[in-house]
Formats: C-alpha cells, structure tokens, sequence
C-alpha cells in the first residue's frame, strides 16, 4: 500500500518522533512511502542548524538519516520554511540572507507537492499537535 | 467509508474528543496518543464518554504513550504498538487526525 505522510510539528514534538515511527513501521512492513511533506512548523525538522540538548533525542536528524537512507521524497513547504528562516542556497541568496541551513537529502516545494502525493498514495496520515 | 480518528491532545484541555464523538460515523474507530491517551484516565467524564460508545466504537490506544503515562487500560480499549498502528491505518478507508 502507498502511504503519503505530512508533518506539521517540529523536531521537538512528541508528534514528530511519532511521526518518525510509524514511517519506519510503515516501511517495515513491505509498504511504500511516496513522499514525506514537511508543513507549518514541521519544516524546523529539515533546518541543518538544530542542535538538541545532549540527553535528548535529535529527532531533526533522525529524520534526515531515514530519508537519506531510504531515498525517500522528502520535501519541505516553500512558503512555510521561508517564514521560518529555513532556506536553501538559491533561497538565501534569491532574499540575501547571510546563510542557508537546508541542504539534501530535503526538498523545498510548493503545496501542490501534498496534493499530488494525496491523489498517488492509498492514504494520507497526518502527524502535529503535541 | 470507515476512518479512523487520531487524537493526540489532552481531552482536559480543548473539546477536540468532544466533537470527535459527535461526528463519529458507525463504522469508524478511535486511536489515542500522546495526551489523549489521558482520556482513558478511570472516573473521568472524557473515560465515561468513550465507556458510553463502546457497544459500537472501537477504541484503540498507543502502547508507549499510554505506558510513559502510567495509565491502567479498562478492557473496551485495545493496545497498540506503532506496527499496529500502521495495520490500523489500512484496515480503515481513512486515517483523520485531529490536529
């Protein structure tokens, strides 16, 4: 079965390491993820600059090591990173901003890229909140 | 078309379960997480509301959640782990999380 997931809430969000562990069960069991979206305050998980206290998790970079690893679409909200100061190198220097903080294995694209995972995919699950 | 209804936000802080079970069609089913999980709290009137239902709703619970909780599970509510989880959500024609 394709699955299409979309995370609304940061790295440091219950919700997202959930979020993190039901994609691995779905991967587990011999199903297909088509595409990983990362929304609202979930882009903060696809920042290359978060830096989790020492006796917790970086669940920012879990993220990235389970897409990278799997070779999964994981694309962020344009509209949504930009607000939030998460930027790639064209982004950065199309604003002049003095950095940029998302790199691959991320993505940066519109919402259309939801849409058209939602029509791909068997089902839509979403994770935010607390 | 049967959904699967995914809470995650404490029923003591916003009236998300409330209306949840208002909306709830015959078919559909109910997964806990994180603070929702403390609906199942015994004597509460969140637990009463679910008890009320269970003759034709199905209430599932996220393991871990409600173990880091310490919450006892009354026998109309079912366990499950994140595998669970993911058969839950293609059992069910839809999985709506209440965000």
């Amino acid at each position: 079965m394709k699955f299409a997931i979309a995370l609304h809430s940061p790295a440091h969000a219950p919700s997202s390491r959930r979020a993190l562990l039901f994609a691995k069960a779905v991967l587990a069991q011999g199903h297909e993820i088509v595409r990983l979206f990362f929304y609202q305050d979930g882009v903060h998980s696809a920042s290359g600059n978060v830096v989790s206290p020492q006796d917790e998790s970086d669940t920012a970079a879990q993220w990235r090591d389970f897409v990278s690893t799997h070779k999964l679409d994981g694309v962020v909200c344009i509209a949504a990173a930009l607000r939030r100061g998460v930027l790639n190198a064209e982004e950065a220097e199309r604003y002049s901003r003095p950095a940029a903080n998302l790199s691959a294995p991320w993505e940066l694209s519109g919402l259309g890229q939801l849409h058209e995972a939602v029509q791909t995919a068997d089902r839509l699950i979403c994770f935010g909140g607390p | 078309m049967a959904t699967l209804h995914v809470l995650s936000n404490s029923p003591f802080t916003d009236s998300r379960l409330s209306s949840c079970l208002r909306v709830l069609g015959s078919e559909d089913a109910i997964l806990l997480c994180g603070d929702a999980t403390y609906a199942l709290r015994a004597d509460t009137a969140a637990a009463q509301s679910l008890n009320a239902k269970t003759g034709s709703l199905k209430v599932f619970v996220l393991d871990e959640d409600a173990t880091a909780r310490h919450i006892a599970l009354p026998d109309w509510a079912q366990s499950v782990d994140y595998a669970g989880f993911v058969t839950l959500s293609v059992h069910y024609d839809k999985v709506n999380t209440w965000l």
